[in-house]
Formats: C-alpha cells, structure tokens, sequence
C-alpha cells in the first residue's frame, strides 16, 4: 500500500508514532521517493524537505548509520543542503565522525534548529549520551570526573570541583567515587548481544549450497 | 470491457484464493493466458487500457496486469516515439504502475512472464537514470528481485540493482540482495524433462530461471566481475571491509586463460587498500590465482604494492611519499578516498601492534613506542580513547590519580574488566549455540537431499548386502530378498 502523501503534519505524525528508532528510519526511509519527487522551487516545499532530510538524517544517526548518514548528505538537493537545518546536520556529522564530544553537545543545545526537528535532536542527544555512557563505562577503569563530564555533555569545571550534583548523577550509574584519589569508577554497563541474523543466514546458505551441489 | 476484464481476471494468485487447483490445470491456465496476449484480437480496440490497469490487482492478477502494462507502454512509446515517455518518468501514470507491480506481483504467476518482468525492470532503471534520479528505482528493483528469490542465482537484474545503488549513493539499499549467497549462474541449456509444472511451489528456483526464457539477458564473463566489483565498492562505502575484500578476491581469483582483464587489475589495486584499511596488511593472494596472473597483477598495480609495502613496513614517510608521487594514479583510478584513509589505518594499526609487545604502557608512551604513529602529544589520547571505545583495540583506559593527567592504556586481556570479559565469552557463547541450533536445523534437509537420511542409507547398506549375497550364490532371486528382509527383521 502506497505511503499518504508527505506533508509538515504527516511528518510529525511518523516523528510522533515511531515506536523505536530503527522503525522511525524505516517510515522515512520509506518517504525519500516521495521526496525526490517534490520540486524545491517553493519556499513551502523547501521548507518541507529541509524538516524530512533533517529527521531523516537523524534517523540514521539513531540507529549508528552513520556512513550511510554521510551518503544521505550527497543525495540530499542542492537547494535544501542550503537550508539552516541540513548546514546544521552537516556541520553535526563532522564532530559525530571524529567524535568530537564537546561539540556535538554544543551543536545539538546550542544550534537553532526547526521547531519541528527538536523532538528528533532531544531524541538524539540522550541516545548519544546513552551510548557514551556504555562506551565509558566499559573502556575506562577509572577516570577524571572531567574527563567524563566532557564525555557526557555535563560542565567540566563543576565535575572537576568536585560538585556533589555532577558526581552524584556518576553514582547513580552504579559508578563508585573515590573522594581520596577524585577517581570514578565506572560499572561496566552489559546487555545482550543482538541476535545475529547475519550469521544464521549465513550458514543457512552454506547448508543449501552443500546440498545443492551434493544432489 | 466487463467480459474482457473477466478474462484478466480469470487466474487469480494462488495466495489469494480458497479453492485447490491442480498443479498441471494451473499451469495450463497460466499458460493460456500468456498465449492471449500474443493474439492481436486479444485486447478489443474500444478498450481502456489505464482503467483496466486500475481495475485490476498487480498482486492477485499479476500476469495480466504485467501484459496489460506492457502493452499500454508499448502504445504509448509508439504515439509519442520516446522510449521514455513522460507517463514512465517518476511520478508519471506508468511509473506509478509498475512500481505498483514491482512491490507487489506474484512471484509464481512470474514465471511465465520472465522477459515481459526484465523488460519492465530495465524500463523502470532507464526511466530513474534519465531523470537522474536513480534512488526511486533502486528501492524497487531490490523489492522486486527480493520477491522473485533467484536462490543464489545470479541474473543480470542483480547488475543492474548495483549500478544503481553506487549511482544513487543508497548504500544500504542494496544490502538484503547483495548480502545473499550468490553461488549459480542461470544455465545456458533448457531443460526438457520437468520433475513439477512450473507454477509448482517445488520447482527449484535453478528450474524456473533455466526455463523461464529472458528472465535474466543473456549474461557474460564480464558481467560477473563487474556485479563484485560494484558489490566491493557498496561495501567500502561502508565501511565493510571483510566484505569488500571477499568480492575482490572473488573478481581477482576469476578463472582465466591467458590475459587479465582491466576489471580483474583493477579489483586487485581495490583489494590491496581494503586489505590495509580493514585489517592493516595485505594477506597472500588465493592460491586459486595462476602464477601468471599474479605476475600480470603485480607489474600492473605496481605503486599499490609499494604503497602496501610502506604501509606495512610502518614506514610512515615513505608511505607519504608514495601518496603523494601516486596522485595522478589514485585520481585515475578513482581510489583517492580509499588512499586518504590510509593514515589514519596505519595510527590504528600501529597502535594495536603495541598489544604484541606490552601489555601495559601510558598514553604518552604509546608515540614513543610507535614512533609511526603520525599523531601528535595532544590528539593521541582522544584517538587511542576513540579506538578503545568504539572496540577497535580490545584494551582498556585509567587515569591516573592526584593532579596528574597520565593516562594508562592496559593491552592485555587479562587486565579487562571480568564483566567485559563475561559478556564477551557470553556473546561467544550465544554466536556458537545460534550456530549449532542453525546446523542442526538444516541437517536433515541436507542429509535429504543427498539422500543421507538413516532410512535411506540402511536402504543402501541392505542392497549392497544383498548383491554381495547374490555374487556369493550366484542367485538374486526376489524370494530370497524377502527371506532376507523377514530375517533381519527378527
């Protein structure tokens, strides 16, 4: 069944109902020819396809694509590339790529983006600091409250000080703060490895094969 | 116009109706139909083809609806002398019906119609390309192969869908298709003896693509290498590099007899870098490859190995002087991407060396010990926390305590967390019980279809008995088989 027409209020609809990211990348996925097919001469048309690219693009992001994130940006009409929202996108996958903590923080607060698009960067933002979060907390044996504060998008100079409010959002990690040595420890954060489809088909495959070639 | 749409209408999918008709009587309805429409009196004259292409279903009626389409294209490429008329262009009328169709047909029904399918794909890619816009189609051609299920038989859609994933820059787009095991190519001879009609679920899909006249164009050497060129290229993209390097090898170790084609040297040029790039070293080539096409591939891709050479030796100036000095052949051969992400490999290599040699040392220490590392003081700990954190070096980080800003980095195993080393033995456990549960699924099947079953075998293990006893008395008379039957079986 064909996708309803793409519109500002049908977009917020798929943003608002989207049960998981992965089903969110889907939806839009799913609306990208609709969006190649919508001239950019009109302002109301550029300003529609400026807000899909830019959850679209979050989209990615959301659910680690990011080479595939990086693609988008080449596929994305010249015309909307230039709107404020997807110059943000650009300038956000940059830091994203080199892992540049500090600025994506700065980037997601602090940049002007669309009305529509905040609750796709809110969205973004604690998934990022989620993620973060894990990757910390199983690299590092112990590390400066700094250090993790930059990694978190928290203040580095309260952390530093010692603030009992930053350290405290530490501890309720499961993370251990040693006053005498101003080291945190971090609990290693484990989940279930996903199951890996990949594999199962892989071997599925190589069974066929054998008995393919073997009647 | 309702009796010649009751005719359209006349076989409906098999998914979608109750009743049970025989296997042969569906294939002679199937194949009635398809004959209709090669009589010209077939379609009346008064007839409108859209409305009918409206009326009737591409998933229920899905052999009529893809004649009908046809038809009406070929119509409309006659009035309008264009072989791609606006109505086919994205978001014209025909588009929108053979998307429609694409998405939707009935695979089964398909089979009788394989060259009117293929035509209607490369219409379809044609009418994406020309607008320039290749992304509509891709989407489309990868649902409608998805449905067809060639079952690990290459055909030329599969090229086709790859050309347009690398013109559209949709990378993942194509993975389902090109994640799949591609192991036959459509026979060139046709088989005259059918086991099962070819509307039956059990004709094998190496059956209807042998049978099924033009549902694949008639394929070359060529085109193969250039489908695992292209699928390498989807997969650097990605940054998959066991992938990529698995399609070039396949191109690379392509049988041939004399001469090296430039599609062969150039996957061999592309597998050296993501070779590097994926696991910092060029590995030795299969020893599927004759001697002499090694020695052909070796003088052809000469500053590549040099490059690989540099790379390997850690000998970071070196290896910037052959960048440099190979501009014009990285540019010509378009590989200036894969080249500039060399450094930043060889830093990751070379750091993940150190795990051989220590197992502990501070961030510091690290560019003193791995003195090719071209990162400098103040970048090298955000890169090495970078490559520890995203799992590239299974190692783990510790500040130091008080004032300090040293930084530990601890390479040996032993020194992870026991939680990580946990869930990585419990991730390696659930991969081997997946694996086991997926083997013993398919077992049977196999053992099946190479007629290993314990039925079968005991079977055969009875009949070589019984000729050996026959040899021995000279005798094979049917009596005494069953004397030996009813005697085993006390």
């Amino acid at each position: 069944m064909d996708a309803p027409p793409l519109s500002q209020d049908r977009l917020s609809a798929v943003l608002a109902a989207a049960p998981s990211p992965a089903d969110l990348y889907t939806s839009l996925s799913d609306y990208e020819e609709q969006a190649c097919l919508i001239p950019t001469t009109h302002s109301k048309e550029v300003e529609l396809l400026s807000a899909f690219y830019t959850a679209f693009f979050f989209s990615h992001l959301l659910t680690d694509q990011i080479e595939e994130a990086r693609a988008l940006t080449k596929r994305i009409p010249q015309t909307i590339l230039q709107t404020d929202s997807i110059q943000n996108c650009l300038v956000l996958l940059r830091a994203v790529w080199q892992r540049k903590y500090t600025e994506i923080y700065k980037i997601l607060r602090e940049l002007p983006w669309p009305e529509r698009s905040r609750s796709v960067v809110q969205s973004y933002e604690s998934y990022f600091q989620q993620k973060t979060l894990k990757e910390v907390s199983n690299s590092y044996e112990a590390i400066r409250p700094a250090a993790a504060a930059t990694y978190l998008g928290l203040d580095p100079t309260l952390a530093e000080q010692g603030d009992q409010g930053t350290i405290q959002k530490f501890v309720a990690c499961g993370w251990k703060w040693d006053e005498k040595t101003r080291l945190l420890h971090p609990k290693p954060l484990i989940t279930a490895p996903p199951k890996d489809e990949s594999l199962q088909n892989e071997f599925g495959r190589i069974m066929a094969l054998i008995s393919h070639q073997g009647s | 116009m309702s009796d010649f749409l009751a005719q359209l209408s006349a076989v409906p999918s098999r998914q979608y109706t109750l009743g049970t008709v025989s296997d042969e009587i569906y294939d002679r309805q199937l194949r009635d139909l398809k004959a209709c429409f090669g009589q010209p009196a077939f379609v009346p004259g008064s007839v409108n083809l859209t409305e009918c292409l409206e009326a009737i279903s591409p998933s229920i009626h899905s052999l009529s609806f893809l004649c009908l389409l046809r038809l009406e294209i070929q119509q409309t490429q006659k009035r309008t002398q264009c072989d791609i008329p606006e109505g086919l262009e994205p978001g014209g009328n025909l588009w929108k019906h053979a998307i429609r169709f694409l998405r939707s047909f009935d695979p089964i029904q398909i089979r009788y119609a394989g060259y009117e399918w293929r035509e209607l794909v490369e219409l379809v890619a044609s009418a994406a390309q020309a607008t320039s816009k290749p992304i509509l189609a891709v989407k489309a051609i990868r649902d409608a192969l998805d449905r067809l299920d060639t079952s690990g038989i290459f055909t030329s859609t599969h090229l086709i869908l790859v050309k347009l994933t690398l013109h559209s820059a949709s990378y993942t787009s194509a993975l389902p298709i090109l994640d799949r095991f591609l192991s036959h190519f459509p026979p060139d001879t046709h088989h005259t003896h059918h086991e099962f009609p070819l509307c039956s679920e059990c004709t094998p899909a190496t059956a209807f693509i042998t049978d099924v006249p033009g549902i694949s164009s008639k394929l070359t050497y060529r085109d193969h290498l250039r489908f695992f060129l292209y699928s390498a290229m989807i997969y650097m993209a990605l940054k998959r590099w066991d992938q990529a390097s698995h399609c070039l090898s396949i191109v690379v170790a392509s049988p041939t007899a004399n001469s090296v084609s430039k599609i062969m040297v150039d996957a061999y040029k592309k597998w050296i870098l993501a070779n590097l790039l994926g696991h910092g070293k060029v590995p030795a080539a299969s020893k599927m490859i004759g001697p002499h096409v090694i020695r052909v591939l070796h003088s052809l891709a000469r500053p590549y190995i040099s490059l690989a050479e540099a790379f390997g030796k850690g000998d970071l100036r070196r290896m910037g002087a052959e960048i440099e000095i190979g501009q014009s052949v990285w540019k010509a051969d378009k590989n200036t991407g894969l080249v500039s992400q060399l450094f930043d490999a060889h830093d990751k290599f070379a750091i993940i060396k150190l795990g051989k040699t220590f197992s502990a040392l501070t961030v510091v220490d690290v560019l003193q010990r791995a003195p090719s590392c071209s990162r400098d003081h103040f970048v090298i700990e955000e890169f090495v926390a970078s490559m520890v954190m995203s799992n590239a070096l299974r190692a783990s980080l510790s500040h130091s305590p008080g004032g300090q800003s040293v930084t530990m980095l601890r390479l040996s195993p032993t020194a992870q967390c026991h939680a990580f080393r946990e869930e990585y033995i419990r991730t390696k456990l659930i991969k081997g019980r997946i694996a086991l549960n997926t083997i013993a699924k398919h077992i049977a099947q196999t053992d099946e279809a190479l007629e290993l079953s314990p039925e079968n075998l005991h079977f055969i293990a009875k009949s070589q008995k019984w000729s050996g006893n026959s040899e021995k008395n000279g005798t094979a008379g049917a009596a005494e088989i069953d004397e030996d039957l009813m005697g085993d079986g006390q």
